[in-house]
């Protein structure tokens, strides 16, 4: 059955997974923006602990969804590997992208998951941060990108790493998680040495 | 460990967002995304070809609010906290960053960290390089007083 042909099944699916997002994001207390302020301030090992963790069971993930789709004798390219962020190709728009929404996130204490988790837990100072990103988004849709629409034409899509290193996504996939891994064992050796039990 | 204090654990609760996160890619073939999912508060709801592509990720993260509101209140954390008016100068000025942020090239705030990262976008890992560098120079003029 093709999902997307029933929007409002889809629809439902996607709010339920949006719940069980919201509830571990909460109860885990994730936020990238508190994260980003402790690495500054040299108290990120909770954080990167937590990243660590996301990425790599993301990345062997998405890496065995392509494989498992196929096992199961079904269409693989409709979950190929898709690139995110590949609007304007990788480069500038990213970096320049990038440091806007850190400074945002910096300023006002939420990345979108904890801005979404503030809000869930009750804090309405979120919910200005929240209706402020109106602002924010209706400027570039309607003031930058119509500027920006005849200059893109070095524009590069499907921008993945392996295509650029010329290797399979496994073999990155994997050198990935496993430096994942050592960095998780250390910072994590770090962090019980630190508090002591 | 006991379990219950295992499955209290954020390191535990994290990797339940991503392997949801990966159970929607297998499932439904969608992923979590963040910034450009509110697009439609802009009256932008999907791109050419995946018309409700926006709609949809709005949707999903307008649950990550109900979910985290049965998450603070299971857990007796939740309470309604009004703003402090000094506090909100800076919130509206970083919310509309963050709007600018994710709007210029949609898919690259939080979601480079959750998703783009680790699907090996060369994309995310730039925005995640700007997201230090914003939030670092964000942090010196600043001098780390961060709301939270």
């Amino acid at each position: 059955m093709n999902l997307s042909e029933k929007f409002p099944l889809l629809c439902a699916i996607g709010i339920l997974f949006g719940v069980g997002f919201g509830f571990f994001v909460q109860r885990a207390g994730l936020c990238f923006a508190h994260g980003l302020g402790e690495i500054f301030i040299g108290r990120g090992k909770r954080i990167l602990r937590l990243f660590l963790v996301i990425f790599i069971l993301t990345s062997i993930g998405f890496l065995l969804s392509g494989y498992i789709y196929e096992w199961l004798g079904l269409d693989s390219t409709k979950v190929g590997l898709k690139p995110i962020g590949q609007i304007r190709g990788y480069g500038f728009y990213n970096v320049l992208s990038g440091i806007l929404f850190g400074a945002g996130i910096l300023l006002n204490g939420g990345c979108i998951l904890g801005t979404l988790r503030q809000i869930g837990e009750g804090n309405l100072l979120f919910l200005v941060v929240f209706v402020s990103f109106i602002p924010g988004m209706a400027v570039v849709v309607y003031g930058l990108n119509p500027w920006l629409e005849g200059r893109k034409a070095d524009v590069i899509q499907n921008a993945l790493l392996p295509g650029l290193a010329g290797v399979q996504a496994a073999y990155v996939t994997g050198v990935l998680v496993v430096l994942g891994w050592i960095w998780f064992y250390f910072v994590r050796r770090k962090t019980n040495g630190s508090l002591k039990g | 460990m006991k379990l219950k204090e295992f499955i209290k654990k954020p390191t535990f609760l994290v990797g339940c967002f991503a392997v949801l996160n990966v159970a929607m890619y297998l499932l439904i073939q969608k992923f979590w995304i963040g910034g450009s999912s509110f697009l439609p508060m802009v009256g932008k709801l999907g791109k050419p070809g995946a018309p409700n592509a926006f709609l949809f990720a709005f949707l999903v993260n307008m649950g990550v609010i109900l979910g985290a509101f049965l998450g603070a209140t299971v857990s007796k954390e939740f309470r309604l906290r009004a703003p402090r008016l000094k506090s909100i100068p800076k919130a509206v000025l970083g919310g509309i960053l963050i709007g600018m942020g994710v709007t210029v090239c949609p898919g690259t705030c939080t979601t480079a960290f959750v998703t783009g990262m680790p699907m090996l976008s060369v994309s995310s890992f730039l925005s995640a390089a700007g997201i230090f560098i914003g939030g670092y120079i964000t942090y010196k003029l600043t001098m780390g007083r961060c709301s939270r």
